[in-house]
């Protein structure tokens, strides 16, 4: 198994996060986590990340525990919902400096820009880059000690429509490239054709976890999103 | 470790640079400086005494004569009335003004500005000199004065700019960065990658001190500063420096976001500064500043600057900013690996 998940728990005081939660993920799956607002899905994503500090339960990536965060972060990629960049600096500078801080060559940083088709922006600055663009900067850095496993927190979130068609063209591409993704939407019928497994929270528990097609056919589905 | 360290300090100072923060650093020195420049009209070793009579005043003839004698102390200075000469004293135009006396014959009233002023004194030191010298009498039992802090308003306001520019950076500056840190999400952004939290901390810390040695290094070079003892000066600015950038990242990390850091950094900017700043002129606000380790740099700086105090007599100050630097750079390590309020 390349990430198990054993318990894993944090909860907030005002009664919101995430309940005992326990999974299994084999390399090269490309997981949705569905759910409500508030059903604990970006806490689930920050645990794994090491952005957050579980209250309690395990996590092991390829045999990797949560708290050893140094040698975590170069099999995990984490993208969150709002780009986390260096505004004032060049898509170049942002990735330059993180490059330097994994220790990686910059002709690293030359792949992902071609990648990305972000050459023509790489001298601008990130506050005057479109959200798409952005989105693809982030995604871009994630991706410099190319990690195993991918995860993308509503990676639409406030995208228009062929940006949002680019982002899952590119979910498919690291999918194919062999990368584990685990990515979170509360909008199941748009990644009907993405996911190979979905897993559905709601209010803090797992209540579904199986594939794509399973999870659109179960009274889960109709139940959270139909009625 | 060293090779993070420097990538980070200097990305802590191009943030400095691009968010305006430098010139901030650089020109609230500039301000002192221009400031005190103005303040400061002569050289205060010595300046000739100017004294106003009033031009219809009848002043005894050897009162004129005395004085006139004196020109390496006193110039004169003639005024149609005493009220002209009132003003006169309030745009400083003259340091005192003379008028006979309507109480007892044949003494005068020195009309200053303040009772309690170094110039009141050296006026009426200057004026006891000569009348003893006129009428033979024996010297001073006082021959001079020598005062414990050398120099004049420049120099002996000088502590209170150095302890004013290194708590603005502190209080004002690093939480506001730290917490903008997190408010952006950007410090997370920085623990995905093999990072140690301490590597961060420590950037973070020495750009802190980086930007109040240039704020410093700046007002010198534009007054032209004496340092009494370098290397003394050097070892209390550096420990300072390290004390209050540890303070303020501390103060940053309990913040989360950059408007209540800046709110927290004025809370604790003002009762450091004030009270410190303050303690040559009250003996019960000298009782709190103690308290304060903000008074323990300023009360060294002051020393090293103006009574040529030494480390070797420091020590215990010195000490004392060394570990409420280090108190305070672990509490912010442990709310960094808490992840607190990120």
């Amino acid at each position: 198994m390349l990430l198990e998940v054993h318990n894993l728990t944090k909860v907030y005081t005002e009664k919101r996060g995430l309940l005992p939660t326990s999974f299994e993920v084999e390399k090269g799956e490309l997981i949705a986590i569905i759910g409500h607002n508030g059903a604990g899905k970006s806490t689930l994503l920050k645990m794994l990340a090491s952005w957050l500090l579980p209250d309690s339960g395990q996590v092991l990536v390829d045999g990797i525990k949560l708290k050893n965060r140094m040698a975590l972060v170069r099999k995990v990629g984490f993208v969150p919902e709002t780009p986390n960049l260096f505004d004032f600096f060049s898509v170049e500078y942002n990735l330059k400096l993180f490059a330097r801080l994994f220790q990686i060559p910059f002709l690293r940083i030359e792949e992902i820009l071609k990648e990305f088709n972000l050459l023509p922006f790489r001298n601008n600055k990130i506050q005057v880059l479109s959200k798409g663009l952005k989105q693809r900067v982030s995604i871009g850095r994630s991706l410099l000690a190319d990690p195993p496993v991918l995860l993308f927190d509503e990676p639409t979130s406030g995208l228009d429509f062929e940006m949002t068609k680019e982002i899952y063209r590119l979910l498919k591409d690291f999918h194919a490239l062999g990368k584990t993704i685990i990515f979170t939407s509360h909008r199941p019928e748009e990644i009907q054709t993405l996911a190979t497994r979905i897993i559905v929270l709601h209010q803090g528990s797992l209540v579904f976890d199986g594939p794509t097609q399973k999870y659109f056919q179960s009274e889960i589905h109709e139940k959270l999103y139909l009625l | 470790m060293i090779r993070n360290i420097i990538t980070l300090t200097l990305n802590d100072l191009a943030i400095a640079f691009k968010n305006k923060t430098i010139y901030l650093i650089l020109f609230i020195p500039f301000f002192v400086f221009l400031s005190l420049k103005l303040v400061d009209r002569t050289d205060t070793d010595f300046k000739k005494i100017n004294i106003g009579l009033v031009e219809k005043q009848i002043y005894a003839p050897v009162i004129l004569q005395t004085i006139k004698s004196a020109d390496k102390v006193f110039t004169i200075s003639r005024v149609p009335n005493e009220e002209e000469g009132k003003r006169w004293l309030k745009e400083k135009k003259i340091d005192g003004l003379l008028l006979i006396s309507e109480k007892e014959q044949n003494s005068l009233l020195l009309v200053v500005l303040k009772k309690e002023s170094l110039i009141t004194l050296s006026i009426v030191e200057s004026f006891s000199a000569l009348q003893k010298a006129a009428e033979g009498n024996s010297i001073n039992w006082i021959s001079d004065i020598k005062p414990l802090q050398e120099g004049g308003i420049q120099k002996q306001s000088l502590p209170t700019w150095i302890l004013m520019l290194v708590l603005l950076v502190s209080f004002i500056v690093m939480p506001a960065q730290v917490a903008e840190e997190k408010e952006k999400k950007l410090l997370l952004a920085l623990l995905q990658t093999p990072m140690r939290e301490i590597e961060w901390l420590i950037a973070k810390l020495f750009s802190g001190m980086i930007l109040i040695l240039i704020a410093i290094l700046f007002l010198h070079l534009l007054g032209n500063f004496d340092l009494g003892n370098g290397l003394s000066y050097v070892a209390f600015i550096g420990v300072g420096s390290f004390c209050f950038s540890s303070y303020g990242i501390f103060l940053g990390f309990l913040c989360r976001n950059q408007a209540s850091a800046r709110t927290l950094g004025v809370v604790f900017y003002l009762p450091h500064v004030l009270p410190s700043a303050l303690s040559d002129f009250s003996e019960k606000l000298t009782a709190v500043a103690h308290f304060l380790p903000s008074y323990q740099f300023y009360e060294p700086v002051k020393s090293i600057l103006l009574e040529e105090g030494r480390i070797s007599n420091l020590y215990p100050e010195w000490i004392y900013l060394l570990l409420v630097g280090l108190l305070t750079f672990s509490f912010a390590c442990l709310l960094m690996k808490k992840r607190w309020l990120m």
